[in-house]
């Protein structure tokens, strides 16, 4: 069952062809047979999952509705509460905190559907991070080759995806850590417009660019799950006021009418050969041969990167103060350095945000759905400090997300496609829309998977 | 009002050098009230020049004073 999606699994149960608590034992035992090599966990709540599996199989046998994603397993990043645990978001000085009292939204409304929660999932430190490696619980290591990394902030959610630990996992995206663990393990990944999903019940990092979504193996997979996530929810402040638009029904619509484009310039330059090359094949696919022009988009990363690191230094001062030597020392130091920027330079970050966001949506005047690389590079060696883009060397960390962070800042939806280039690690595609539709660019996504250019098959 | 004629043109925020850096890092991260150990320093001086140099990039941009921060409050 390890190549099983979500989908498989609640269509199984619904009829009767698989009980929830055997897909509950058989994610536990893929767990334990996986996991200590990959580190994707951080906790398994099998207690919890086998009564949860239980109810769901009398539920079925009383002949009652058991929900769109019956006994489908899933875990989510550690920053997603969880009832009964310390909501650590990666950190030693979380772990202090007190158990939860319930579950974050969106775990409620998955398992509101018939999922079943089986464990919490490494992360970088309080997600300031985009390799998936953490000083306090070690690397979470790509299922491709685990002596490579996951990529992050959300790597244990890619790397428990793509081991076939869970078929489904939720992540969080600030800057591209939903996307990031995608191309790195080659999963799905779906980081929904911003504001559209609650983060009540999460651990913030940046409150302007924070957004919730899942990875999983199949397109079909995100929609189910992002559907069952959809809706209102007066604990988030932040979330804005729109209806649910489901979009499963939606995939079978093609993309026939389509207007797609490629983004050129900034997006066609400064990353490896094949992450473009990945681009042009997607393109090729989808018949694609308008290119256009994202502007300003470096400008747009820099000021993702003010933006990010002030907000994040604010929110842990408290913090940075009383306790600074309990940090991840990579993460402590940007925290520190967040500290000194001036205020008018965020504040000039932000008004330059609007003035791209009005530009960036012009361009939806005259397209549906831009294309463009995930990342410049496949997953690096755990631990690399420094990577090659165009013959110069330049610092990993930062540089692994410059192709995602122009877009989360302007809050797109984009679905991160996997698609593999000569046979090596994974790479990904952005399939990026316009705010509110999530559901073109899961039709285009959709679209590549049923044409074989993006497949998320299980790392064994 | 008249500009004074010692007033130095504005000067972008980049090139920081080390010790511009290490000087910001030395009178703000105490003004934060954030204890450091003498070993972060460096690593913390790398962080501000390299925001220093994404700030540069930023105020390189004219914006009309019309266009408002993205972020609205609603009362």
């Amino acid at each position: 069952m390890t190549n099983e999606t979500a989908a498989g699994i609640a269509a199984a149960v619904a009829a009767g062809r698989l009980t929830a608590g055997d897909a509950v034992e058989t994610a536990l035992a893929r767990i334990a047979a996986r996991d200590p090599g990959l580190n994707a966990f951080t906790g398994v709540t099998a207690e919890r999952a086998r009564a949860r599996a239980a109810a769901i199989d009398a539920e079925r046998a009383a002949g009652r509705s058991v929900g769109p994603l019956a006994g489908v397993p899933f875990a989510v990043k550690n920053l997603f509460d969880v009832a009964g645990l310390p909501t650590r978001a990666g950190s030693k000085i979380n772990r202090e905190r007190a158990p939860a009292a319930r579950d974050g939204a969106l775990v409620r409304r998955l398992e509101a559907a018939g999922a079943v929660l089986v464990g919490a999932l490494n992360m970088g430190e309080y997600a300031y991070d985009f390799t998936g490696e953490n000083a306090h619980d070690g690397p979470s290591r790509n299922p491709h080759d685990p002596a490579r990394m996951t990529g992050g902030s959300s790597g244990g959610s890619g790397g428990a995806v793509a081991a076939g630990m869970v078929p489904l996992a939720l992540g969080s995206d600030t800057n591209g850590s939903i996307r990031v663990p995608s191309a790195f393990c080659g999963t799905f990944g779906l980081k929904p417009t911003f504001g559209r999903l609650s983060r009540a019940g999460s651990f913030p990092f940046v409150g302007s660019f924070d957004h919730l979504g899942p990875l999983a193996r199949s397109v079909a997979d995100l929609a189910l799950s992002y559907d069952a996530m959809q809706g209102a929810d007066p604990d988030d402040p932040w979330q804005a006021p729109r209806p649910i638009e489901p979009v499963a029904d939606a995939l079978v619509q093609g993309t026939t009418s389509l207007r797609i484009a490629v983004a050129g310039g900034y997006f066609a330059r400064g990353g490896e050969a094949d992450c473009f090359t990945a681009v042009r094949l997607a393109a090729e696919a989808l018949g694609a041969h308008r290119t256009v022009e994202i502007p300003e988009a470096a400008r747009a990363r820099a000021a993702a990167f003010i933006i990010t690191a002030a907000e994040a230094a604010g929110l842990h001062l408290d913090r940075l103060r009383t306790r600074p030597g309990d940090y991840d020392p990579a993460v402590r130091d940007r925290l520190i350095a967040g500290t000194t920027i001036p205020a008018a330079w965020v504040h000039r970050a932000q008004r330059f945000r609007s003035w791209y966001r009005e530009r960036v949506l012009a361009l939806f005047d005259e397209v549906d759905v831009i294309l463009a690389p995930c990342t410049p590079c496949r997953a690096l060696r755990i631990s690399q400090a420094t990577m090659e883009l165009d013959g110069l060397t330049v610092p990993a960390r930062p540089n692994i997300g410059i192709f995602t962070q122009p877009i989360s800042f302007i809050g797109l939806p984009v679905v991160a496609v996997p698609v593999r280039v000569g046979g090596g690690l994974p790479l990904a595609v952005q399939v990026i829309a316009a705010p509110w539709r999530e559901d073109l660019a899961l039709r285009v996504a959709g679209a590549l998977e049923a044409a074989g250019v993006g497949a998320a098959p299980t790392a064994e | 009002m008249t500009t004074p004629s010692s007033l130095p043109a504005p000067s972008p925020p980049l090139p920081i050098d080390d010790v511009s850096a290490g000087a910001i890092v030395d009178a703000m991260v105490p003004l934060a009230g954030i204890p450091m150990a003498p070993e972060w320093r460096g690593t913390v001086i790398t962080a501000v020049q390299a925001t220093a140099a994404a700030a540069a990039l930023l105020l390189d941009f004219p914006l009309d004073d019309t266009v408002e921060p993205a972020p609205v409050f609603r009362a």
